[in-house]
């Protein structure tokens, strides 16, 4: 008996053998070849004249024009213009890491980024793209923290990370001493300018998290895999992605139960948003109790481990003395 | 083959329409509730399907697992009791998939010959065991009710995989290059059409399930099964059809053969359920109520001399002869069931483990286990509407009673703290509201709901800790990602401070050890011996080491499930000790 392959049947074979061949190779690897260039500030004639300097601005109920103030006292009149030009991409990138309403200090206040999204656009950026990798339930983080309603109501361009969309990034500067690479999101290594928006928190393993620690909304990969060394590996990942400007908010700080939070009563009002452009330099400043209410006896900046090894690779400094604070 | 078919009777018409609406309906709730999306509102969407299922209605009232919302099956009671079947032939999810493979596949395959009459018993001597079955108190009639089917298969396979090939497809496509990829990718995503991928662990690319291969071959076993027969399923296994044709015997409404019959045959060889046949020591042909599931074909289309007509007759209610299995094959059933019930109830497993082990359930499952094991009709609901992908079908673990029941895999997911409630909810402290997905989608109870208190209090097990695996309990490494991302208020894990072993010390040869003790020994140290001691790696190392606070901890599993060890974790969840669970509010003895 002679078996002839039908038309039919041929067609039916060869259309599902192709969609095989399209779908296996999406299935084979998560991020494609290291190397991708991590992102780098763009040049700007005064970045490393202003790594010590940061802008502060404090007091008042609403977070948004301290935002406003402390980029203008960072920056002079020409605020975030400094850095956003016509037609740029910017990045965005605040802590939407948790489940939790304003309220609770885990996440940024969302008038901090409809401010930032808003002065941005004003500057001429031709798109603002706020996102973070959250480290809760992703869609939970984004409605609860109230980010993403005012982020879009602010103009900007509002989603979760697509998980496949994270590209390897090759961390081949001589100051990473740990990590050789990393997936970090393909947006973080497109945009012209990146900003790093922290809140300012304790934390159970590095004492305070802030803006060095923020970046980690960056990554994919299994960041539980960062907290061995945490303080290197956080130089590392800032050697390698150098944000724009880095704000701290600390609007609220959170002073017990960090980092995820849920208690009000461990929220103490700070009013008070910081900026500058080295994210070491305004983690010294937020981590040293002497500017911060962190709890009596919690740490001295000595312990904080992160920034003395940032100011030792030369990204900011980790001395309270040699900080440029205008206010 | 037919020349040009008959013009359809309008309601062959309509039946084709109402399959493709509920269709459509069943599909576009499946999506738009996966992963929780949308449910939270209006939970019943998620299961309209299911509380309308009247063997679910009876099974649990057989099995004493009753709840209100499972009334809503009297209106597909109703329906039956009018149109016989009429759900199998308008309704049914799993009937339409049928009948839309058949006509793709089968369309010109020539079935007349297999007939097999005896085969469409079997759906009654299975109806009979299954029934029997949840008399003992075991839900297990989810295995083979329609339904249950449907939704595993679509929900927690069919849905799941399609999303899956279509993301790879597309990521394969924007990767290579192919900009429309990135685009489509992103439009489908605000859709909504993709099942969002939460951030599980690394690797994670969609959702998926254990045993989702396994209820992807049912399906398609069941609609390859009409190689056969067309509707094979329905004709022959499907314990609803067999329910709703019962029920339908008494309906007035069902075809008639009149005196034209010439007995040509047509009729048996096109009717999809094979619901016509010889009438005994007459020259003509008769439909059976009970197998008929009013598609309309018939009146019109089949028969050559118009001797076919739907409308109202009086009842005959007592069933033709080989309709329903005979008296000693129906004894036989239920003796069969009645065997098997304590059999699967003494299955060493079962019963063993369902009270001194088991399962990490979904919160708000009854307990004892037991309980859960007759409540639990197995649809995979609370599997498909988990926001994180915690809930997956079990194995055999519990024993054979307890396959494809639900429970967390905390590896792949955890049990997401604000599951069913809003940002709103939370700050205008309605926490009075349900909150678990899982419950609140479940359509038989098996799940209570709780709210957002009971939710956050209900402990499901304890984390502990693996001291062999364990980071800084095993290697000196410091890393408190479980204590971290533990989402208590207060926290469930702390830490202190510990001198522990380091491993470079205890890797050095012996020699090098002994003359650092001897260093570390002398109560003064010269300038050359202090430099020794120093370029030595220390013998102990200042970590934090993690603990669990035991009567804090639930058991949500985000500590198992966000571990930095690759394989299992350092941190796992565990049942509950009896005292435990007798201590919880929501838990019951």
């Amino acid at each position: 008996m002679v078996h002839r392959l039908s038309r039919r049947t041929f067609l039916r074979a060869a259309g599902a053998t192709v969609c095989g061949a399209i779908a296996m190779p999406g299935c084979a690897s998560d991020t494609g070849s290291p190397g991708a260039p991590g992102f780098r500030a763009r040049a700007h004639p005064a970045a490393d004249e202003w790594k010590n300097r940061i802008g502060l601005a404090t007091g008042g109920d609403d977070p948004g024009r301290n935002a406003r103030t402390a980029i203008e006292k960072l920056c002079g009149k020409d605020g975030v213009r400094t850095f956003v030009k016509d037609g740029d991409v910017v990045v965005v990138k605040p802590n939407i890491g948790w489940a939790q309403v304003p309220e609770m200090g885990a996440t940024v206040d969302p008038a901090v980024v409809a401010t930032v999204v808003g002065l941005c656009l004003e500057a001429g950026a031709a798109k603002v793209k706020v996102f973070d990798n959250s480290v809760g339930t992703d869609a939970k983080c984004y409605q609860f923290s109230g980010i993403e309603a005012a982020a879009r109501q602010a103009g900007a361009d509002v989603f979760l990370c697509a998980r496949h969309r994270f590209r390897k990034v090759a961390f081949d500067d001589p100051r990473c001493k740990r990590l050789t690479e990393w997936p970090i999101y393909e947006d973080v290594l497109t945009a012209d300018v990146l900003i790093n928006v922290a809140i300012a928190k304790t934390h159970n393993l590095c004492y305070v998290t802030l803006c060095m620690k923020n970046l980690m909304g960056t990554q994919g990969g299994d960041r539980g895999k960062m907290h061995q060394e945490l303080a290197q590996n956080l130089v590392d990942l800032n050697v390698t992605i150098r944000p724009t400007l880095n704000i701290l908010d600390a609007t609220r700080v959170m002073v017990a139960g960090g980092p995820s939070g849920g208690r009000k009563d461990q929220v103490v009002a700070a009013r008070t948003v910081v900026v500058g452009t080295s994210s070491v330099t305004v983690d010294c400043w937020a981590a040293d109790p002497a500017n911060l209410p962190w709890p009596k006896g919690h740490h001295d900046l000595a312990a904080v481990e992160f920034v003395a090894r940032g100011a030792e690779a030369g990204l900011g400094t980790a001395d309270a003395d040699k900080i440029e604070v205008s206010a | 083959m037919a020349k040009r078919k008959k013009p359809r009777h309008p309601l062959h018409v309509l039946r084709i329409i109402s399959q493709l609406v509920f269709f459509g309906l069943f599909l576009v709730l499946l999506v738009s509730t996966a992963l929780g999306t949308a449910v939270t509102a209006r939970p019943w969407l998620a299961h309209v399907f299911l509380i309308t299922d009247p063997l679910i209605l009876v099974g649990m009232v057989l099995a004493g697992a009753f709840t209100t919302a499972l009334l809503a099956a009297l209106a597909v009671v109703a329906l039956s009791l009018v149109l016989p079947r009429a759900y199998c032939g308008w309704i049914c999810p799993l009937g339409t998939t049928m009948d839309i493979v058949d006509k793709l596949l089968f369309r010109k395959r020539d079935r007349s010959k297999n007939i097999a009459p005896r085969l469409r018993q079997v759906k009654y001597a299975l109806l009979t065991v299954l029934l029997v079955l949840a008399v003992f108190r075991l839900g297990v009639f989810g295995w083979f009710d329609p339904l249950c089917i449907v939704t595993r298969s679509f929900g927690v396979a069919v849905y799941p995989m399609a999303d899956h090939v279509a993301k790879t497809s597309l990521v394969a496509a924007e990767e290579s290059g192919i900009g429309a990829a990135a685009d489509i990718y992103d439009w489908a995503a605000g859709a909504g059409l993709f099942i969002r991928d939460a951030n599980f662990k690394e690797g994670a690319r969609g959702i998926g399930y254990p045993w989702s291969f396994t209820f992807a071959a049912l399906l398609v076993a069941i609609v390859l099964a009409q190689a056969y027969q067309k509707r094979f399923w329905c004709r022959n296994l499907c314990p609803l059809g067999a329910m709703m044709g019962l029920l339908g015997s008494v309906s007035p409404l069902r075809p008639r053969v009149s005196d034209k019959c010439v007995a040509c045959g047509a009729c048996r060889k096109r009717c999809k359920v094979g619901a016509f046949e010889p009438a005994d020591g007459q020259e003509r042909y008769r439909c059976l109520v009970q197998e008929c599931i009013s598609c309309y074909a018939c009146e019109r289309e089949f028969c050559p001399v118009d001797a076919i007509h739907v409308g109202a007759a009086a009842p005959r209610v007592r069933p033709a002869p080989g309709v329903l299995p005979s008296r000693r094959a129906f004894l036989g059933s239920a003796a069969t069931g009645a065997v098997f019930a304590p059999a699967l109830l003494l299955d060493q497993r079962t019963r063993n483990k369902a009270e001194t082990n088991p399962m990490l359930r979904p919160p708000g499952a009854v307990r004892p286990d037991t309980e859960f094991l007759s409540a639990c009709v197995r649809c995979g609901e609370c599997m498909r509407v988990c926001p994180t992908n915690a809930l997956h079908p079990s194995g055999i673990e519990n024993g054979i009673a307890g396959l494809w029941t639900p429970t967390f895999v905390f590896n792949i997911g955890y049990c997401e703290y604000f599951c069913g409630i809003t940002k709103e909810d939370v700050e205008q402290e309605r926490l009075d509201k349900p909150a678990n997905l899982c419950g609140m989608v479940c359509p038989t109870g098996a799940i209570r709901q709780l709210t957002h208190a009971e939710k956050i209090a209900h402990k499901i097990g304890t984390a502990v800790f693996d001291h062999s695996r364990c980071l800084p309990w095993a290697r000196g490494e410091e890393c408190l990602t479980c204590e971290e991302q533990c989402p208590l208020p207060d926290k469930a894990i702390s830490h202190r401070y510990e001198d522990v072993a380091n491993l470079e010390w205890l890797a050095m040869p012996q020699p090098e050890r002994h003359r650092y003790e001897e260093l570390e020994a002398k109560e003064s140290l010269t300038a050359d011996e202090r430099a020794e001691l120093d370029a030595m790696p220390p013998k102990s190392k200042h970590i934090a080491r993690p603990y669990v606070l035991r009567d804090r901890c639930t058991g949500c599993g985000t500590c198992e499930n966000v571990c930095p060890l690759d394989g299992a974790s350092g941190i796992r969840v565990e049942r509950l000790q009896t005292r435990e669970i007798r201590a919880t509010s929501s838990g019951g003895p």
